[in-house]
């Protein structure tokens, strides 16, 4: 597996593709949602090149498995579900080396790293850090619009375990926003 | 609908509505406050998704070239004098940019619950040429950190509305107040006898100037001090 050059679009699909294909409707709609992808597999990965590749990877998937998208309203998800697949299954593939966010943030803030306008910094470095169980389904349910459900249904959960995976992601994150966390609701039902 | 099961489902997606939901609400004015705080938390959290953090993985294991070293030694030298030129040239409100980098490097201060002993204090305080009024059962966290050359306090302190920190800046002068908001965080710089008095909390806060006017009174300033 390789890097693509960041920023760079689907043309690696293009490339691939005869030249009648690469103008096509669905790979222009493919190319059109790459940036979302990889916002998406960028917070599930916690790393951007490893997120380009995972985009890389789904979007080849997807190509190969266009005739299985039917209604093209609904690519959107159906893409977004091809790449959290990818990330698991790279995941499980490769045992991934993980990437210390303590040193990565250390890091940054030792040379003075500052985002402009950087008033999110905390929250964005709060949401990288929340265990994989808990930022997995935020990030599907924030940005990726799936219901509590779908969720479940994805991830081979209950919808009760789901509600509380959400409502303990977001109870970590009140407290980046000055807030005092509420009380654990779930442990009292010894849910997940 | 019990208060448990609403706040399960708020936080969950503090967005949803169903008629069970708002029927509790509308006789539970704490968890509809619940809601109203969880549905700004929320707006934060949808900001913050649309941009990851641009965390790069530390490379390992790769030897450099000779010619990588002499452009990290060009890129170190050039780096030395731009710092060099931005700290001479620093705009006025690098102060604040850097207390809020200072207090995001220790993001334990903010979590500490244990009072402290005078001891504990006396020792944060130690060269910075200050002495406190303020009661030691009030103060949670207080460290003497490296800030742009000089040793200084810095000092979590519980208040009614949560904790404040506050940084201790001889050396710093200010000709007028400054507040700012950056990275979650809420402060104000306010000028004092000697130097300033930085005070912080996170998210949005009304009363940092109260916070720094009281700071003011027990503060005082040795006379010997460098």
């Amino acid at each position: 597996m390789r890097n693509s050059e960041p920023g760079s679009p689907v043309s690696s699909i293009d490339g691939r593709l005869p030249a009648a294909d690469a103008g096509a409707p669905i790979t222009r709609l493919f190319e059109s949602m790459r940036p979302d992808l990889l916002r998406f597999a960028h917070w599930l990965a916690r790393d951007r090149a490893i997120a380009e590749d995972i985009v890389q990877e789904a979007l080849l998937r997807a190509w190969r498995s266009r005739d299985a998208l039917k209604d093209l309203s609904a690519a959107r998800p159906w893409l977004l579900t091809i790449v959290r697949r990818e990330h698991a299954r790279l995941y499980e593939r490769k045992r991934l080396e993980l990437v210390s966010l303590d040193e990565v943030v250390e890091t940054q803030a030792s040379t003075g790293f500052m985002e402009p306008g950087g008033e999110l910094f905390a929250l964005r470095h709060a949401i990288m850090r929340l265990p994989i169980e808990y930022r997995e389904p935020l990030v599907l349910q924030v940005l990726g619009g799936f219901s509590t459900e779908e969720i479940a249904r994805e991830l081979a959960l209950s919808a009760t375990a789901v509600l509380t995976r959400l409502f303990r992601a977001r109870n970590k994150l009140r407290v980046i926003c000055g807030l005092t966390p509420a009380a654990d609701l779930a442990a009292r039902d010894n849910q997940p | 609908m019990t208060c448990d099961e609403a706040r399960l489902l708020i936080g969950a997606d503090p967005g949803a509505s169903t008629p069970e939901l708002e029927e509790h609400l509308a006789r539970c004015a704490a968890c509809a406050r619940f809601r109203d705080e969880m549905r700004s938390v929320d707006a934060d959290i949808r900001r913050a998704l649309e941009r990851p953090p641009d965390i790069a993985r530390p490379r390992s294991g790769r030897q450099p070239r000779a010619w990588r070293q002499w452009a990290l030694a060009a890129s170190v030298v050039l780096a030395t004098f731009a710092v060099l030129g931005v700290w001479l040239l620093r705009p006025s409100d690098s102060l604040a940019r850097e207390v809020v980098a200072h207090v995001q490097r220790e993001p334990e201060s903010w979590l500490a619950t244990q009072h402290l002993s005078t001891q504990d204090i006396t020792q944060a305080l130690r060269g910075a040429g200050v002495a406190l009024d303020i009661t030691s059962d009030r103060i949670m966290y207080a460290q003497s950190c490296w800030f742009r050359g000089h040793y200084v306090p810095h000092l979590v302190i519980q208040t009614a509305r949560g904790p404040a920190t506050v940084l201790i800046l001889r050396h710093e002068q200010l000709r007028a107040r400054r507040s700012f908001h950056e990275a979650g965080m809420t402060g104000v710089i306010v000028p004092a006898e000697h130097g300033s008095i930085a005070v912080l909390a996170r998210g949005a806060a009304d009363h940092l100037d109260d916070i720094a006017g009281q700071m003011r009174h027990d503060v005082h300033w040795l006379p010997d001090a460098r």
